[in-house]
């Protein structure tokens, strides 16, 4: 399943990280909400990014998946460069995102959902004559088995819980099989039962995908990750292990009296 | 009875009322709905935009008006009289101007091609969706939105509208293009009065609620739909939204221009007060009324509302207040049906169905609310369990 171990220009393939930035920068009025990030994440990482409120996480994310355009530097998905091509185009090249409110179209019952995020013809007139199947195909049955949503697929989004939307959105996001996912707080707002299953489902994830998570709780983070970069007004403070992180003296310093770590 | 045989039962008993209307109607009548059939068509155009994409064009009017001026060209070409330059040229020639269709008048060579009636017509839906998918391109590549696509379609028509009101020369201005040639292809001749042009309407209609129905159905429907509801996820998963935008736009002004040669055939004229703002905003309340994300609603829709507004003119105490009626309509649609004829009957389907079960399951025949509030009841008990 891994890289490595296919034939040809495997070797290759896996010494390029398979996301990449530059030197990413972007400014709101003269502000610099995210300074000169360079992130290197490998293929079926699991990294969790963490920081306190406006240190850049979700902008950061916003750059990668095309929401915000960079002020300076670049994008790499491994060797293709992806740095302002569109929403759109970088999403085909394989970036799937989870926003934090789920987004997902309400009006549309589970399973019209993870058709129209599995279609990946997507193109119009290569859907003009295309029709759509009553019931779901294999990999939409295995999408939503993974997420829970086997027995909600007849039913409108706008009728899931939270948590569920939550869930419906990753399996949109996984039926898209992007190279890497972007999650911006995926256990936002649930119980603690269905934050474990959450956990239990990233947990998953890794290995077979690469995941790039943005997380507060670090109960949450320790339980999933091995990696974990930290955010500082908008820069990479440290990068490392937990035990790594939390021992980190700029880190401490950053967030004494906060919270976030002190909680943890 | 599920919703969908039901709505296939409307589909086929609209059609075959729609078939054997002529039978009973006189003249006058044949012509009269045939024009609301015609009204029906812009209905759907909206309907396909609106209620599928979400997107509210205020200028639905203008592509009519240019399907309804391109067979009129050509149908005033066709005039005897009108050879090799027609009259309204004539009227307003410059003295000394040479009499040919290359340069009577400025730009009188644009009539040139529409000598020929097949050119008017193929120019009656190809003209407006080239023009829509050139204001839908630069639209929606800048990503405008909701009003604002209002705003910019409504303002595309008035432009069209002046600009035929002011190139009388060319276009015979306020007056429009009217004494047409009746329509002729190959030795048949279309009478606006007479069940020819009826047919020619009706079947027009059911060609394209068919046509459009099975293409909205499809996966392009779909992937409308999602536009609709969050353009952003969209994006998100892949698809260029700016690409299915201008597509469906466009095709929604072909049907409104199919319809305005439709209508230049059965009332015989075209007239620049079919860009008029009026009508394109007519066409928005005949699709609210019916339902907007239901073709057949929208048709239907056009179809009463027109009616009730032709009963209207015709009475003393109503003909001056209808414009206020039609408005107060569209209030009410909006605020309380929000998705019309259509939802109404589609509330009725699934509640009859629903009792219908019901009443096999317990014969006792308690309300629906009654049995509601047991199972949130019985649900909760257990969730405390």
């Amino acid at each position: 399943m891994n890289a490595v171990h296919r034939p040809s220009k495997a070797e290759t393939v896996s010494a390029v990280p398979i996301l990449r930035t530059q030197k990413l920068t972007v400014r709101f009025d003269e502000f610099p909400a995210v300074r000169d990030v360079d992130l290197s994440i490998a293929d079926g990482e699991l990294r969790v990014i963490i920081g306190a409120n406006g240190a850049g996480k979700s902008t950061l994310l916003d750059l990668l998946c095309g929401k915000t355009l960079p002020s300076e530097g670049e994008i790499w998905l491994r060797d293709r460069n992806i740095t302002g091509i569109g929403e759109a185009a970088i999403a085909r090249s394989g970036v799937g995102r989870k926003f934090q409110t789920p987004t997902v179209f309400k009006d549309m019952t589970v399973l019209e959902n993870l058709q129209v995020a599995s279609n990946r013809r997507v193109r119009v007139f290569q859907n003009l004559f295309d029709r759509v199947k009553s019931g779901p195909n294999d990999k939409e049955v295995a999408v939503a088995e993974r997420t829970g949503l086997l027995g909600s697929l007849k039913r409108k989004a706008s009728e899931l819980s939270h948590g569920q939307l939550q869930w419906l959105e990753l399996a949109m996001v996984l039926s898209q099989d992007p190279k890497i996912i972007l999650l911006d707080e995926p256990a936002a707002g649930m119980t603690a039962a269905e934050t474990d299953k959450t956990a239990e489902l990233l947990l998953d994830l890794a290995g077979s995908h690469t995941v790039l998570v943005i997380e507060h709780d670090m109960a949450f983070v320790r339980r999933i990750c091995k990696t974990i970069t930290v955010m500082h007004q908008g820069a990479v403070l440290a990068e490392g292990t937990a035990e790594e992180i939390e021992g980190n003296p700029a880190v401490i310093e950053a967030y004494l009296g906060s919270a976030t770590l002190s909680h943890a | 009875m599920t919703y969908r045989t039901a709505s296939i039962i409307a589909y086929i008993a609209f059609f075959a009322v729609v078939l054997a209307l002529p039978l009973v109607l006189n003249s006058f009548w044949t012509n009269r709905v045939a024009i609301y059939l015609v009204y029906s068509i812009c209905a759907i155009g909206i309907s396909m935009s609106w209620g599928y994409a979400g997107i509210l064009s205020l200028g639905q009017g203008l592509f009519f008006g240019m399907g309804a001026y391109m067979l009129a060209m050509s149908l005033t070409l066709a005039v005897p009289e009108n050879n090799p330059v027609p009259q309204l040229m004539l009227l307003n020639m410059e003295p000394n101007a040479v009499r040919d269709l290359c340069c009577v008048t400025t730009g009188s060579f644009l009539w040139i091609p529409f000598r020929s009636i097949a050119v008017g017509m193929i120019a009656g839906i190809v003209v407006p969706c080239i023009l829509a998918a050139g204001i839908g391109y630069v639209m929606f590549k800048r990503r405008t939105t909701g009003v604002y696509v209002s705003i910019i379609t409504l303002a595309f028509a008035l432009i069209g509208q002046l600009l035929i009101i002011n190139n009388q020369p060319l276009t015979g201005g306020f007056n429009g293009l009217a004494d047409l040639a009746l329509l002729e292809i190959g030795g048949f001749e279309f009478d606006p009065y007479g069940p020819s042009a009826y047919y020619a309407v009706a079947l027009t209609l059911i060609a394209v609620i068919l046509l459009a129905r099975y293409m909205l159905t499809g996966r392009i429907g779909q992937v409308l739909k999602a536009i609709r509801e969050d353009e952003a996820r969209a994006r998100y998963l892949g698809y260029d939204v700016e690409n299915f935008k201008v597509f469906i736009f466009c095709v929604s002004a072909g049907v409104a221009g199919l319809a305005g040669m439709l209508f230049t055939i059965t009332s015989e004229f075209a007239t620049p007060s079919l860009m008029a703002t009026s009508l394109s905003i007519s066409m928005v309340i005949w699709a609210a009324t019916g339902g907007r994300a239901s073709l057949l609603g929208a048709c239907v829709g056009a179809l009463i509302v027109n009616f009730v507004g032709s009963l209207a003119s015709e009475s003393a105490t109503f003909q001056p207040v209808w414009p206020i009626i039609l408005g107060l309509l569209f209030v009410f649609v909006v605020l309380f049906m929000p998705n019309g004829i259509a939802g109404i009957f589609k509330a009725f389907i699934e509640r009859s169905g629903r009792t219908e079960r019901l009443g096999e399951a317990r014969p006792s025949g308690k309300t629906e609310r009654a049995d509601k509030s047991e199972r949130v009841q019985t649900e909760l008990t257990a969730r405390e369990a």
